[in-house]
């Protein structure tokens, strides 16, 4: 028995060192419990997203869940729109009793405006001290990314803090329905050490560039991936902060990311990815999301984070789960004749009556309906009234909303707080219903973030002034169809997306954004070696020109030549190659393209005779003749109908004592590559001039002797 | 102040085994062997018994029956954990009888004579105080631990009265007593075992790597072929995860199949399974009955599109009826399973089985 004894003993020694161990740098999470957009106005503008009940259970619950059985002890959650009922969920929760191993800290501001000011704020109040997870307050995910960060950890260790921020991805192929198509993404990376090297949203594109210098980084191996699902779980390094700080103009981690990559090769920071096949991850964007997230739950796919689990430790909120996924809330009571079919949860105290049909639907607390109601992936929060004979498909039905009899709610509904329908209606496909007036939207635009109460009660005496239109939600319906202001075409954009789903896309601006990402591709995707040369001839060319107007002596032009060529990261060679072409073009560049050979050669055999001694500096080895020479004849190739003045060109820069006869002579027996060259050198003032030259030769060798 | 620091810490200790358990299970069944589960339950139990406040026998048993419901609840397909709670109360209620002298209450049986007077005894108030109650409970729970660490072995000590040479025995996914149990017959005997792979979580592979690391000849076989490899077995041994009231066992997936094949071929089947797994549970409460896990191993997520078209369930355990059932092998001996109700009053107070 002492044995035993002693033997617990030391379990529980072993389990104090390592909770102590843990406790010498606690795991922090930023949680970021706005979204700082309008997808789900008008549902979001009477309760903040992150509150809003996904299976009965507010979704900044899931994803505190999920931080906490990560092992993170520390979270800061941070809100802004609507902070005082986001305070008042948590320090209700069992997040904030004292016995909770994750210490929640909320911080509010008016002020936060994106995901940026928050990191910002993050990095001046000095609140992390180490690695750190970010996600938003509507995720839902039971990933389990202690690998993810020990990898990041060993990274970092490892690489003296290059590595900044190690994104989750989860694997998923395209058109599965939890992938939600704005956050699509194509990512290259390194297989190898997971490193990210371009990183680009899909979304509406056609094509896909990737600029050729991010496969010259050395390694062997790269992945082009588009099989990601997005889970916006991401694991920081405390840079991240500061970096937002330095760069004031993220506003999004789509920004950061792109930032981090551009600027890589000048800050040295990396940003890697960490792809995951186990495990549920998904951030809940839009109401399309919203449905797949909820059909996840409750087919089982976030398991241990089930309905009939009640991980939040509310009283009552716990139900039982049978056959075909059909989960029970207590006190639920079932009329005759209807039928549960599938996928089915149903809150406490909700009464149901006969005959009705429900299917892959998530039913709220205290709710009543009537008889003959069918359902079908209808999504309904807590005390909603659904009288006989209705029919709801696909849609979401807030908190205290009324529909009447015999009312139609086609795919896409979304009837928001409080809001009556009904009854004989039916509502056509993609219909919003709120107690909002549309028209009020755009006068408190632009205080929209200061929500106080006062501001609210305002806003409902002036809904009150406007009539309720009974075409539009019945005869006694109470509610505005909710259009997103015309004026706005941001607005127009989003209200759209409520589902996700653009309905109507818009062919121009489609191809117009397209277009411009396009062309910033282009931009982008030219390799840098040519944007280079290209500058750098123009500025020769700009320093010619003025050299000849304002007479410099020419060993001030190689200066300058010289320190373009640094400027600029251009060899030697490349310096050569342009100069000729430079000085061979100079007439055409002045004169415009239409001179006759006579004024061309009359033109440009001067100028070679001032230039002679820039090029006599950079010509001196016999290799840098024959490159010049292979310049010379590359633009008499392009310029055709002037390639009897190449003789004159050859000869004058002969007699200049710029080239060679030696060199030239070589050129001209070796350099043919191509059918166009040797024709060149078929040429008969070319023959003639080269027999001279041989000649010639031979007589200073006769001479010699 | 100490006093309170140790209370904070009980309950903080409390609240840290309630979100295991809730977590616990992720994919493949119980994270941890049933027997660890038990021994970490008894502890928790120990230490509520040592640092709880409470002054008379029912105070600490409201409080027990109070933590157990707790921790039943927040997962309840671990129904060991209820078990534990269940032996400590009775642990509880025997000292508390033998402190005020009355031996004949400790001797529990169902009489027809008890059961007409079974009004009287649950007036039982268990309010009296005791001085050596606290110490004497606690004697006992240690008791209880030894009883909890031998058990593997007890079991496995019997092996080679069951397993003979040149035996094929057939076995299904994996199970830590049943392993030991072959592994102990191995030392002696040379004997061919089949494991059943267990989809889709295959613990299988891991069963039959273990064997045959200790030189047993091992066959893996797939679910499928069950039944066309039991004309060759001469005995099938599994594990439960959970022994039911009526004899029947709550075990993994794909049991089931094998009890009925075995029958079918009038094979014996004999059934490894450690006392603590015996619970007061009966087979029709459906609703704590089953678990479901993520279908990601049916169907990966990365399927894609064909998700959203079809309903995929993961079930994890199947329901065996004790008609199918030879033998169960307890540390305590071999029992037929008519014999389970009679194990069941001497291990629990029929009051207990209800939290």
């Amino acid at each position: 028995m002492g044995l035993v004894a002693s033997r617990g003993g030391k379990q529980k020694k072993g389990n104090v060192t390592s909770e102590q161990e843990e406790e010498e740098q606690p795991l922090q999470a930023v949680l970021v419990a706005d979204s700082f957009n309008r997808r789900f106005f008008p549902i979001s503008k009477d309760q903040p997203r992150a509150l809003l009940p996904l299976g009965n259970v507010a979704m900044i619950d899931y994803t505190l869940e999920f931080l906490t059985s990560t092992g993170v002890q520390e979270t800061f959650v941070f809100c802004c729109w609507m902070s005082n009922k986001i305070k008042d969920h948590l320090l209700k929760s069992k997040w904030c009793r004292p016995t909770s191993p994750n210490v929640v800290h909320i911080i509010t501001s008016d002020l936060y405006r994106s995901l940026g000011d928050v990191l910002r704020d993050v990095d001046a109040k000095n609140l992390v001290r180490n690695d750190f997870i970010l996600v938003y307050g509507d995720v839902v995910s039971n990933i389990d990314v202690s690998q993810a960060l020990q990898e990041h950890r060993h990274r970092r260790k490892v690489d003296k803090n290059i590595s900044v921020m190690t994104m989750v991805f989860k694997e998923s192929s395209p058109g599965h329905k939890s992938r939600c198509e704005e956050d699509d993404v194509i990512v290259a990376m390194d297989s190898k050490s997971k490193r990210v090297l371009h990183y680009q949203k899909t979304q509406g594109l056609k094509k896909l560039q990737f600029p050729m210098n991010i496969f010259q980084h050395g390694s062997d191996e790269f992945e082009i991936r588009h099989d990601l699902l997005d889970c916006h779980i991401s694991i920081c390094s405390p840079q991240v902060a500061e970096l937002f700080t330095d760069n004031f103009d993220y506003q999004t981690r789509n920004d950061f990311v792109r930032g981090i990559l551009v600027n890589e090769e000048i800050l040295g920071n990396q940003i890697h990815l960490y792809v995951t096949q186990d495990g549920y991850g998904a951030r809940v964007s839009n109401l399309q999301m919203y449905d797949s997230v909820s059909s996840d739950m409750v087919r089982r796919w976030v398991y241990p984070l089930t309905p009939e689990a009640n991980f939040t430790d509310q009283q009552g909120q716990g139900c039982t789960h049978s056959r075909h996924n059909v989960y029970r809330g207590a006190e639920v009571s079932l009329g005759h004749g209807s039928q549960m079919e599938e996928n089915v949860l149903i809150g406490r105290d909700t009464s149901i009556g006969a005959n009705c049909h429900i299917s892959n639907s998530v039913i709220g607390n205290n709710c009543t309906i009537g008889d003959n109601v069918v359902l079908d992936r209808a999504h309904m929060w807590n005390n909603v009234h659904i009288s006989s004979n209705v029919e709801i498909h696909q849609s979401v039905v807030c908190d205290g909303a009324v529909v009447k009899e015999a009312v139609r709610l086609n795919k896409q509904c979304v009837l928001a707080y409080n809001v009556v329908i009904g009854p004989n209606l039916s509502l056509p496909e993609g219909t919003v219903v709120s107690m909002h007036h549309p028209e009020e939207e755009e006068e408190d635009d632009d205080d929209e973030f200061l929500s106080d109460d006062q501001e609210v009660g305002h806003s409902k005496d002036k809904t009150r002034q406007k009539a309720f239109n009974p075409a539009e939600v019945g005869p006694e319906g109470k509610g505005y169809i909710w259009k997103a202001s015309m004026n706005d075409t941001e607005d127009e954009e989003l209200a759209q997306c409520l589902w996700g789903l653009v309905l109507n896309p818009d062919p121009e601006s489609d191809s117009e954004s397209e277009a411009s990402e396009e062309s910033q591709d282009r931009s982008r995707s030219v390799s840098p070696e040519i944007d280079d040369v290209n500058a750098f001839q123009l500025e020769v060319l700009g320093t010619l020109q003025r050299g000849l107007e304002e007479n410099i002596v020419c060993d001030n032009l190689v200066l300058e030549i010289n320190s373009l060529k640094y400027a600029y990261n251009i060899t030697l060679k490349e310096v050569m190659q342009i100069l000729t072409r430079v000085v061979l073009e100079y007439p055409f560049q002045q004169q415009g393209t239409q001179l006759t050979t006579l004024q061309y050669t009359g033109s440009l055999l001067p100028l070679l005779k001032t230039w002679s001694p820039v090029f006599k500096n950079y010509i001196k080895r016999a290799q840098d003749h024959l490159d010049c020479l292979s310049a010379v004849e590359e633009l008499f190739l392009e310029q055709d109908t002037h390639q009897t003045a190449m003789v004159k060109v050859l000869m004058k820069m002969y007699q200049l004592e710029i080239l060679e006869e030696e060199a030239i002579l070589k050129w001209f027996s070796t350099g043919a590559t191509n059918d166009k060259s040797r024709q060149l050198r078929k040429n008969q003032g070319l023959q003639k001039f080269i027999q001279w030259l041989k000649e010639a030769e031979d007589e200073s060798s006769e001479e010699g002797e | 102040m100490p006093g309170a620091d140790k209370e904070t810490d009980l309950t903080e200790r409390i609240e840290a085994f309630l979100a295991d358990l809730k977590r616990g299970g992720s994919g493949t069944g119980p994270l941890r062997g049933s027997g660890e589960m038990a021994r970490e339950t008894t502890y928790l139990l120990r230490r509520i018994t040592a640092q709880a406040r409470w002054s008379s026998a029912g105070d600490l048993m409201e409080i027990i029956r109070n933590e157990g419901r707790r921790m039943t609840a927040a997962q309840p397909s671990e129904t060991t954990v209820g078990n534990m709670v269940r032996r400590v109360l009775k642990i509880i209620r025997e000292e508390y009888a033998r402190s005020r002298g009355s031996s004949e209450e400790t001797e529990q049986q169902e009489s027809l004579h008890k059961l007409l007077t079974a009004g009287e005894l649950s007036e039982e108030t268990f309010r009296e105080h005791f001085v050596h109650l606290k110490a004497n409970v606690i004697e006992a729970i240690n008791e209880l631990l030894t009883e909890l660490d031998g058990t593997t072995d007890n079991i496995a000590m019997q092996a080679l009265e069951h397993i003979h040479s040149n035996e094929v025995i057939m076995t299904v996914g994996r199970s830590r007593t049943v392993e030991a149990f072959l592994k102990d017959a191995a030392r002696k005997r040379k004997f061919h075992v089949i494991v059943a792979e267990c989809a889709p979580f295959c613990q299988g592979h891991e069963m039959a790597t273990g064997l045959s690391k200790v030189g047993i000849e091992t066959t893996v076989i797939a679910d499928a072929a069950i039944f066309a490899v039991m004309s060759r077995v001469n005995k099938v041994i599994i594990g439960t995860q959970t022994v039911l009231a009526n004899g029947g066992l709550r075990a993994v997936n794909g049991t089931h199949s094998v009890a009925l094949a075995a029958r079918h071929h009038s094979t014996p089947l004999i059934i490894c399974a450690p006392m603590f797994k015996l619970s007061p549970q009966f087979p029709n409460e459906e609703d704590t009955f089953h678990k479901f896990v993520s279908p990601h191993e049916v169907l990966p997520f990365t399927a894609g599109e064909i998700l959203s078209k079809v309903n995929v369930h993961c079930p994890v355990f199947d329901y065996v009826p004790p008609e199918l059932i030879t033998l169960f092998i307890s540390n305590i001996g071999g029992n037929a399973p008519s014999y389970i109700y009679r194990l069941m009053s001497e291990l629990y107070h029929p009051e207990d089985h209800k939290l």
